[in-house]
């Protein structure tokens, strides 16, 4: 398999892991080093606020912590579109940009609706044997979110 | 046991001080009433000093009332408020939330306005209006505002009401010296929720929900002291908790390390202002809740983290990931307690047979004790003339 189609898989990959709530499924795909953060520009402060920014120990406490706590059962779909991929020089990292929808449909009655729009903007190392995600950034556009969200996009 | 239809209908047997009726978070009429006799008539905060730090910024905020208004930031540093409305064909002025104007200039057709809110430019002002109307009789509809309690930025649009200080009291007394240090807002975020203005509140109100909070849970109610803590009333509808040590090490195997000046390392303080702003204090961090009814059922509440302006960046990376972890759009808390308000709201919307809410429970005033709930419906009744317990029933004086 080619490069482009093994990012492209992982990118596609780590999206329905969440969706499907398989924290550890997700976290294979990361590395040890991983980093996740989620951003937003905020016109009313002029300026970018983090709403989350984690690492891969950090990352797993919290999905160790979901199913501790009350939450909205509403299933959540990710849909990535893989926008481009580039590579270092020394070809040992690529990074990824995409688009990202998340769609909520609830549980009662089953209506969908858009729940989020955002960038994912990933840097992935290729130097260990398969491709897997070394930092991820969210870039949300949508920024209210209702009651919000405990598992991240 | 279960109950009949008519068992269901009856008011409990307790006092008529200790439940509401559930129509009052539910219907339109109410909801209309609230706004004219609450809402237009107290102070609320639109928005904090550190997100107007120059001469001309200028954030706008949306009132209750529906009007947009508009808090700017003088160039002799006074900040001032408005209705956002060009008093000439009363088109919106100012679109963005934020920003920095010099004039705040009408795009339909270019009436133009300063930072004190006079009338400077209106075009071709003598071929059209001659003697018959000048500048100065078309300023801006000016907003009483205030700066106080930590930097923020109170608005109230009726100009015959009480002064702020007034309002307040001495609500604050317990928090004076934690708000005396000059804050910053790193974080906002809003949340429409389909629930009632009063719910919201009620939650910040009462900590016997901590029982939905896995958080809650460990690192308080399971604690020592955790149940000594004591509710204090103030006139006006307001109440504060006294304070406590939370335990965080029960939930994520440390104790923090970073605190506030003037509260102890991992210190929650609580304060209600009627009829809908919270104060939280956990330390690292202040989070202030304010909200805007947009009907019955619909909210939208506004929600700010504050560190320290003499923070350094590490602090401020410390106290971003703690107010996040809980309280961030993506955090594990905030998100039960909005869950909770729309389940509710589901349960009792307009439509179906009301419910009675308890608001009962008494325990010396201490955690959780309802006292705080109850206080609130007093003031509630007081100002819209109508009995929580019965509100289509027999009206009440209301407050003048």
């Amino acid at each position: 398999m080619n490069a482009d189609k093994q990012i492209s898989e992982l990118v596609y990959q780590s999206c329905f892991m969440l969706d499907k709530l398989d924290f550890a499924g997700y976290l294979e795909l990361c590395a040890p080093g991983f980093r996740y953060r989620i951003v937003a520009y905020s016109p009313e402060l002029r300026k970018d606020m983090v709403w989350q920014e984690i690492d891969k120990e950090e990352l797993k406490h919290h999905f160790e912590l979901v199913p501790k706590h009350v939450r909205d059962k509403s299933s959540v779909a990710r849909f990535p579109t893989l926008y481009s991929i580039s590579y270092s020089e020394d070809g040992k990292r690529a990074t990824a940009f995409s688009g990202l929808q998340v769609f909520k449909t609830r549980l009662d009655g089953g209506e969908t609706k858009l729940f989020g729009v955002c960038r994912m903007h990933d840097v992935i190392e290729l130097d260990t044997g398969r491709p897997r995600l070394l930092s991820r950034e969210i870039r949300m556009e949508t920024r209210q979110l209702g009651t919000g969200s405990q598992i991240p996009f | 046991m279960p109950r009949t239809s008519a068992e269901w209908g009856e008011g409990p047997k307790l006092p008529v001080t200790h439940y509401v009726d559930s129509r009052i978070y539910t219907e339109e009429e109410i909801h209309r009433e609230e706004i004219e006799k609450i809402f237009n008539k107290v102070w609320l905060i639109a928005c904090h000093e550190s997100e107007i730090p120059d001469a001309f910024d200028y954030r706008t905020f949306l009132h209750p009332s529906g009007r947009s208004l508009i808090v700017m930031r003088g160039e002799d540093r006074t900040v001032r408020s408005f209705y956002n409305t060009c008093s000439h064909r009363g088109n919106t002025l100012l679109q963005e939330p934020a920003g920095n104007a010099k004039r705040i200039t009408c795009v339909f057709h270019h009436w133009a306005y300063d930072a004190k809110g006079n009338c400077v430019n209106i075009p071709r002002e003598d071929a059209g209006y001659g003697a018959r109307l000048c500048k100065a009789n078309v300023g801006l509809r000016e907003v009483r505002t205030s700066l106080a309690y930590g930097g923020f930025v109170w608005v109230n649009i009726d100009d015959r009401g009480e002064p702020l200080a007034d309002f307040i009291g001495s609500a604050f007394e317990d928090l004076e010296v934690e708000l005396s240090h000059p804050m910053e807002v790193f974080h906002y975020h809003q949340a429409i929720v389909e629930t009632n203005y009063k719910l919201w509140h009620d939650t910040n109100r009462e900590l016997y929900h901590d029982y939905m909070h896995y958080h809650n849970r460990l690192t308080g109610l399971s604690q020592k002291g955790y149940f000594d803590r004591v509710y204090h009333t103030y006139p006006n509808g307001h109440v504060q908790l006294d304070s406590m040590e939370i335990q965080y090490q029960a939930y994520k195997g440390k104790q923090r390390s970073l605190s506030w000046p003037g509260a102890t390392k991992a210190c929650h303080k609580l304060i209600d202002i009627f009829p809908g702003t919270t104060f939280i204090l956990r330390a690292p961090s202040v989070r202030v809740d304010t909200m805007t009814p947009l009907g019955a059922n619909k909210l939208l509440i506004e929600f700010r983290g504050l560190g320290l302006k003499a923070d350094t960046p590490e602090e401020r990376a410390e106290r971003l990931k703690e107010h996040n972890a809980l309280w961030g759009p993506f955090g594990l808390n905030l998100h039960e307690d909005l869950l909770a308000n729309e389940m509710q709201t589901r349960a009792m919307r307009d439509g179906v047979e009301p419910v009675y809410v308890l608001h009962a429970r008494e325990e010396n005033s201490t955690t959780h004790d309802e006292i705080g709930m109850r206080q609130y419906y007093a003031e509630w009744g007081r100002r819209m003339g109508r009995a929580p317990h019965d509100p289509f029933g027999k009206r009440i004086a209301a407050a003048a």
